[in-house]
């Protein structure tokens, strides 16, 4: 059951992202739904099953509007790594620290990818300060909209 | 064993996921521009997907754009307000039409000037944040498009394929920083490689400090890269810098309006070079 809720979240995220991308992409620039699953996955399943749910997102997210394969897989996998583990260790079941782990995965985000694009020797522009927080503002209010819409379901 | 890999050391399934991507990574980079099996199924299979949020989000804006009409003359006259609004739907259509033929005129015409067959497309996805630096088209290898291929407008360059799904194509615009075309400054005939810069524009590097550059100069391809055709337009001179030694940094301005990114034109070239170059 859980597998099928994480796949059928997936697909949701995707097709989301993609209609966002094309027809508000002022607003799909301060917002990642996969790293909002991701981190959902992370908070509520084992470290296991967020790094599968990271992985799938990774992947899904390259093959659909990245660039090369693997990139975000990689970055999605350790963030669902890294959230399951804190998850693991600490209450996250309020709303503040959950904002917070949002924020923190947003800004995660960009740093492993431009540690990854350093070690392949790609070239990665780091976004802005300012672009950077409305994007971790923007993936908080969302993800703690989709928690709560996510809490309800039966 | 899976059970030690899930519940007890989670941290082994880490190392076998991120050595999984980092190898899908390599693999990727290596090949550059060949599409892996896995993306071609993830790309057959949300292509129809994306071809229907694409129809949804049309219909969801004619119907949007319809609701605020009605109220908008509702409010100024109660008795002609289905008459007023049945117009400004009309005029809106109408403005609508014009503009898409006028945007599909100039298509048609640098159709002609192209000395390729080329293939119109219409964009169909951004990136994931929205950005323009890869974006998605409605044609794929069906259609004859394939990797490398250069995209074009009227107004210049747009970028080259990266990957051709039998519906769908990604485009590496020329605003990604992993992008390069080769680039002649058009009054002094000074060469460069243009570069991406993300959504800020791109830049030329390579570009002598004692060569000849003002702010307004033209920019437009060499065609030494082999991808693009000589003498398309790239974009306009924006500021001119110092760069890395006794080289200058030119900031540019692209022509092409990527925000407003509708109909482009896809150059399907066929192997080796081509016969003529076009005459811009």
């Amino acid at each position: 059951m859980r597998i099928v809720r994480g796949v059928v979240a997936l697909a949701a995220a995707a097709l989301a992202q993609a209609f966002l991308s094309r027809y508000a992409p002022s607003l799909a620039r301060y917002c990642d739904l996969f790293l909002i699953i991701v981190v959902y996955f992370g908070l509520t399943s084992p470290p296991a099953g967020a790094m599968l749910m990271g992985i799938g997102a990774g992947l899904v997210e390259d093959s659909l509007l990245g660039s090369v394969l693997g990139m975000n897989g990689f970055k999605k996998t350790l963030i669902g790594y890294l959230v399951g583990s804190f998850g693991s260790l600490f209450m996250l079941n309020q709303p503040i620290p959950r904002f917070g782990i949002l924020f923190a995965a947003t800004v995660f985000d960009p740093v492993a990818e431009l540690g990854l694009s350093l070690a392949m020797g790609r070239s990665f522009v780091f976004p802005p300060t300012l672009e950077l927080l409305q994007r971790g503002l923007g993936n908080g209010v969302l993800g703690l909209l989709f928690f709560w819409s996510a809490a309800r379901l039966p | 064993m899976a059970h030690l890999l899930t519940e007890r050391k989670p941290y082994l399934l880490l190392l076998v996921l991120l050595t999984l991507n980092l190898g899908l990574m390599s693999t990727r980079i290596k090949s550059a521009g060949q599409r892996s099996l896995l993306e071609e199924a993830v790309m057959s299979l949300m292509s129809p997907f994306l071809k229907g949020a694409h129809w949804a989000g049309q219909g969801l804006s004619g119907t949007w754009g319809a609701y605020v009409n009605l109220r908008g003359v509702e409010r100024e006259n109660r008795h002609l307000r289905e008459q007023i609004d049945g117009l400004a739907l009309k005029a809106q259509e109408a403005e609508e039409s014009r503009q898409e033929v006028v945007r599909l005129r100039e298509l048609l015409d640098l159709r002609d000037s192209v000395p390729w067959t080329t293939v119109a497309a219409r964009v169909i996805a951004r990136g994931a944040d929205g950005s323009a630096r890869i974006v998605t088209l409605d044609r794929g290898s069906h259609d004859g498009v394939r990797v490398n291929m250069p995209v074009l407008t009227p107004r210049g360059i747009v970028g080259r394929v990266i990957e051709a799904a039998p519906g769908t194509s990604k485009i590496q615009t020329i605003l990604d920083p992993n992008s390069g075309v080769a680039g002649l400054i058009q009054r002094t005939r000074v060469q460069g490689m243009i570069v991406g810069s993300g959504e800020h524009g791109c830049r030329m590097e390579y570009v002598n400090e004692l060569s000849n550059i003002e702010v307004g100069d033209v920019i437009i391809t060499s065609g030494l890269d082999q991808i693009y055709p000589k003498g398309y337009t790239i974009g306009i001179v924006a500021s001119i810098g110092e760069g890395e030694g006794l080289t200058k940094l030119v900031e540019l301005r692209p022509e092409v309006d990527f925000r407003r990114l509708e109909e482009v034109l896809v150059m399907l070239k066929p192997e080796g070079p081509p016969e003529r170059s076009a005459s811009r």
